[in-house]
């Protein structure tokens, strides 16, 4: 009786799990963040998942967005302030040219590494909706914060979460 | 909706078959058991995964270890099977170092076709003097049922002063 209650809950976990698998593959909050690599301006590679251990702010931008434009400095003023406390920003150009994104860099004479996804992998990967994109991943490499947009004053609440992240 | 009603009666027979009271060492030699269950069929179903996906008679598996780098940074490599492009992948230092120390890396784990075979290897990198590197590798197999495995392997010619890149197949 007991063996058979064990097989009966062994077919229903598999069957659980089956279940939840098939399901959305749409990245959410407490998600792990999916890993890649990609070369950044300076020619460096950079990998995600070697940021482990730091709170990272992921934000996908395009030359041609205006918000992207407004929103950088103030993420570059973000990163400046709390680099030393554990925090890093990944800013990737969507577009896959490195022209324009590095045209855009030296404008804003942003300090945060600018990487560029070529062949736009990386957007499918994180099943992008809005431009920019803002993903917010803890030191364990999770999810913590999707923000889709950028408005002026929206600055205040990736501050509010940064500082949560970095207190943990 | 086939998902959800799976789902729902996943639910209510794991609540039927928790309702009935257990006394507590019972019930902590059935969590055990249960555990025990969980990771056995894990590793089955990651066997089986496996077994499913790449088949023995169709697999093919690419690694890559480097010797050490005197005369070639490796930035990436690009692999190509029977023309078509299959892995595209960058290297960061951390990674690199870890090849040097002896680490191999799987690159590329998929099927092909039974009978002849082209498998094309393209590194990037920074060769001697800080110039920009770019070779290629190519090897043709034949794949019979066996699992083949490819090694790509960079080294430094001290002969020649210079990286050489071999591609070696295996069944």
């Amino acid at each position: 009786m007991n063996k058979c209650r064990i097989q009966i809950v062994k077919f229903l976990i598999y069957l659980g799990l089956v279940t939840l698998t098939v399901t959305s593959n749409a990245i959410t909050v407490q998600d792990d963040a999916p890993d890649f690599t990609l070369k950044s301006l300076q020619g460096e590679n950079l990998r995600l998942n070697e940021y482990r251990g730091r709170v990272v702010l992921l934000n996908f931008w395009a030359s041609w967005c205006g918000p992207c434009r407004q929103e950088m400095p103030l993420l570059d003023r973000i990163h400046k302030r709390y680099q030393d406390a554990g925090f890093a920003v990944l800013s990737v150009n969507v577009e896959g040219d490195p022209i324009p994104a590095r045209a855009l860099a030296q404008e804003t004479g942003v300090s945060f590494p600018v990487l560029i996804d070529s062949g736009q992998k990386i957007s499918e990967l994180y099943e992008l909706e809005a431009m920019p994109s803002s993903v917010l991943i803890d030191r364990d490499g999770v999810v913590r914060y999707i923000h889709r947009g950028y408005q002026p004053g929206d600055e205040a609440q990736y501050l509010k979460v940064v500082k949560q992240l970095i207190k943990e | 909706m086939l998902r959800i009603h799976l789902t729902v009666l996943y639910l209510i027979l794991c609540c039927s078959l928790l309702d009935r009271p257990l006394h507590g060492e019972q019930l902590d030699t059935q969590m055990e058991e249960i555990k025990q269950s969980l990771i056995e069929l894990k590793r089955d179903l990651l066997i089986l995964e496996e077994e499913l996906l790449y088949p023995a008679s169709s697999q093919v598996a690419v690694y890559l270890s480097m010797n050490v780098g005197d005369f070639f940074n490796l930035d990436s490599v690009t692999l190509k099977l029977n023309g078509k492009e299959v892995s595209h992948y960058l290297y960061t230092e951390l990674q690199i170092d870890a090849l040097y120390r002896g680490g191999v890396q799987r690159l590329f784990i998929g099927n092909v076709k039974q009978g002849s075979n082209r498998i094309s290897a393209f590194f990037i990198g920074k060769g001697p003097n800080g110039r920009e590197y770019k070779r290629a590798a190519t090897a043709e197999f034949e794949k019979n049922f066996e699992p083949t495995f490819v090694e790509l392997k960079i080294s430094d010619s001290t002969a020649k002063y210079q990286p050489d890149f071999v591609v070696s197949v295996s069944s």
